[in-house]
């Protein structure tokens, strides 16, 4: 398709609207200006703080230039651990929710385990739950009092493995990140379920006939047919690790030494905490360029032909 | 097949069953179980949860449910949370259907940069708009007030209700509209007449993950909000993480089971539709 220049998206948008005045704008202008009052001018707005200091309250904000910049690259020691914990977030997120989510679908679909609707159910139910819900119910779980989890690990033995699973500031972040696994592996599940619904029936019993394993099944028939769900559950994924919050705000607060800080939980902190407005958005900013690195290894390596409009 | 092929076959047709049994007994112990825990502890006294935290309750009761529904005050909790997960996913759906009408029918100029506008909104991390979004509202004097919040879910829920709804609305076949504009038809009444009927149940199911998403969501109520008469139930129970409600679990168990019901009978009557991956579809456009 050739590129039309910006002067024949013009006339060609003018042409349009005046054949189609309701949909011009009830279906194009208002969601832009809805999206350019709730999505686009915050997003200026924060870009724009990001170069000032401002408590959030005074009607002055003071112009301090790259300032909050080089506080955030060179002294903000916090911004390098919460950096680090949101890819450690991924990391958990990406292997535990989503590769059993692939396992788990895969075997429900192979009738390897029995009463699938009933699975689907139980495991996708937390994700309906608010984080805030699942947090909590995992602070009774991994109590280190009347919590059952480690109840049962001593009871099977395995009493050596109980920490304190929040206390610990080595372990504390990976606690968080396996509970929101646990709340998100419903997501992957049903997508890859829904998945291998559509892959023909006749390519598995080809590979079958050629005398494949469920191991080979899963990983060379099943996984590369799954590419498209892969790259959605991908963007999923990385975006839900980005926006982690909930877990931490309840249940620790960026503690033990500020080990669980995450930069979405940073942002709050700084912004409506320590009254530190200009750096919360200087952090927001650092947030938004990470998002944009992500969108684009998303949209150029992974989504190509997903979103065909 | 010789007798010793055809055993050996049955008992890896039972080794196979018998681990199926496991793999599911597995799933449904660490998914439902921890569910299953919270309800039986919630239906504990103190002296029952003492004595055994994971005996099931002898003598059930709904004390510890009467206690911390007055304790954090679930009934306004409760209207609050409904009332901005109806209104805010309800306004979503409104302000989502013409778009997804003009994006499914027609060959709309710019119609990349609106998906691409679409995508931003959907991915953008809300902690990166929550300074602007505070400042906004109090300039607009919405700040803590229902109203507000109910335009911020709004907003935020239309770019995931364009993309289900689109992708509904173009499974709808073309020749009704078709006939209806050669009798001379305008936009607005095909879109009305035809396909807004026609879309229910698209709507429905937008509406129900909108309904959820707000349910479930903390950060714009907790930054959005300064009473405590406004808030939603995520915000509200905040409170119960503190050494007041966790010495015993039965009140944190009691509020959890409250502040999950709602979503329980939504769940319940609307997973077959959501789980079925009808919205992965859209998704995936």
């Amino acid at each position: 398709m050739a590129h039309p220049s910006l002067a024949d998206e013009r006339t060609s948008f003018i042409r349009f609207a005046q054949t189609h005045q309701f949909v011009t704008l009830f279906g194009i202008l208002l969601p832009l200006a809805v999206f350019a009052v709730f999505v686009g001018y915050p997003i200026v707005f924060t870009i724009y703080l990001s170069f000032f200091d401002w408590n959030g309250m005074a009607p002055e904000k003071t112009f301090v230039g790259l300032q909050n910049y080089r506080y955030l690259l060179f002294s903000d020691k916090y911004f390098y651990t919460a950096l680090l914990n949101n890819v450690k977030w991924v990391g958990v997120t990406l292997s535990f929710p989503v590769l059993l989510g692939l396992i788990i679908a895969y075997g429900l679909r192979s009738r390897i385990i029995p009463m699938p609707a009933l699975i689907r159910t139980v495991i996708f139910f937390p994700v309906t739950m608010s984080l805030i819900s699942v947090g909590l119910m995992f602070l009774l779980i991994l109590n280190p009092l009347f919590g059952a989890f480690d109840t049962i690990l001593q009871s099977i033995g395995l009493g050596s493995l109980v920490m304190e699973w929040f206390g610990d500031y080595r372990i504390a972040l990976y606690t968080l990140a396996v509970v929101s696994g646990w709340a998100f592996t419903g997501m992957p599940m049903i997508l890859y379920f829904a998945g291998l619904g559509d892959v023909p029936q006749e390519t598995f019993d080809a590979a079958k006939i050629e005398g494949a394993g469920h191991f080979r099944m899963l990983t060379q028939v099943a996984v590369p047919q799954l590419r498209p769900v892969t790259a959605v559950v991908v963007m999923l994924t990385l975006f839900e690790s980005l926006r982690a919050f909930d877990l931490v705000a309840v249940m620790t607060k960026g503690a033990p030494f500020g080990s669980t800080n995450v930069l979405g939980y940073l942002v709050y902190l700084e912004s409506f905490w320590n009254s530190r407005f200009g750096y919360g958005a200087t952090l927001s900013v650092a947030i938004l360029v990470i998002s944009i690195l992500m969108a684009t290894f998303v949209m150029k390596k992974l989504m190509k032909g997903a979103f065909d409009v | 097949m010789s007798d010793v092929a055809l055993m050996m076959r049955q008992r890896s047709l039972v080794a196979g069953k018998l681990i199926g049994l496991m793999l599911l007994a597995a799933l449904v112990f660490v998914w439902l179980g921890p569910i299953i825990l919270v309800v039986i502890t919630s239906m504990k006294s103190n002296d029952a949860f003492l004595a055994g935290p994971f005996a099931l309750p002898t003598e059930p009761t709904i004390a510890p449910y009467l206690t911390v529904w007055n304790a954090l005050g679930f009934g306004p909790l409760l209207a609050n949370s409904f009332l901005y997960a109806s209104a805010g996913s309800a306004l979503a759906v409104i302000l989502a259907l013409v778009p997804s009408f003009a994006l499914s029918r027609f060959d709309v100029p710019g119609k990349k940069l609106i998906f691409g506008i679409i995508l931003t909104g959907l991915m953008l991390p809300q902690q990166t708009v929550l300074i602007p979004l505070y400042d906004t509202l109090r300039a607009l004097n919405l700040l803590d007030t229902r109203i507000g919040l109910i335009i911020v879910h709004a907003a935020y829920g239309m770019p995931a209700q364009i993309l289900i709804l689109r992708g509904f609305m173009t499974t709808i076949p073309r020749e009704i509209e078709k006939a209806a504009f050669l009798e001379g038809a305008t936009d607005f009444q095909v879109f009305w007449k035809v396909i807004l009927p026609l879309s229910v149940p698209g709507i429905m199911v937008g509406f129900t993950l909108n309904f959820i998403a707000i349910w479930k969501e903390f950060v714009f109520g907790l930054v959005l909000l300064n009473s405590e008469a406004n808030f939603p139930v995520t915000v509200g129970m905040l409170k119960l993480n503190s050494d007041r409600y966790m010495a015993v679990f039965n009140l944190p168990a009691a509020g959890l089971v409250i502040s999950q019901i709602p979503i329980v009978i939504l769940f319940l009557l609307s997973y077959r539709k959501l789980s079925s991956g009808n919205f992965a579809g859209a998704v995936k456009g």
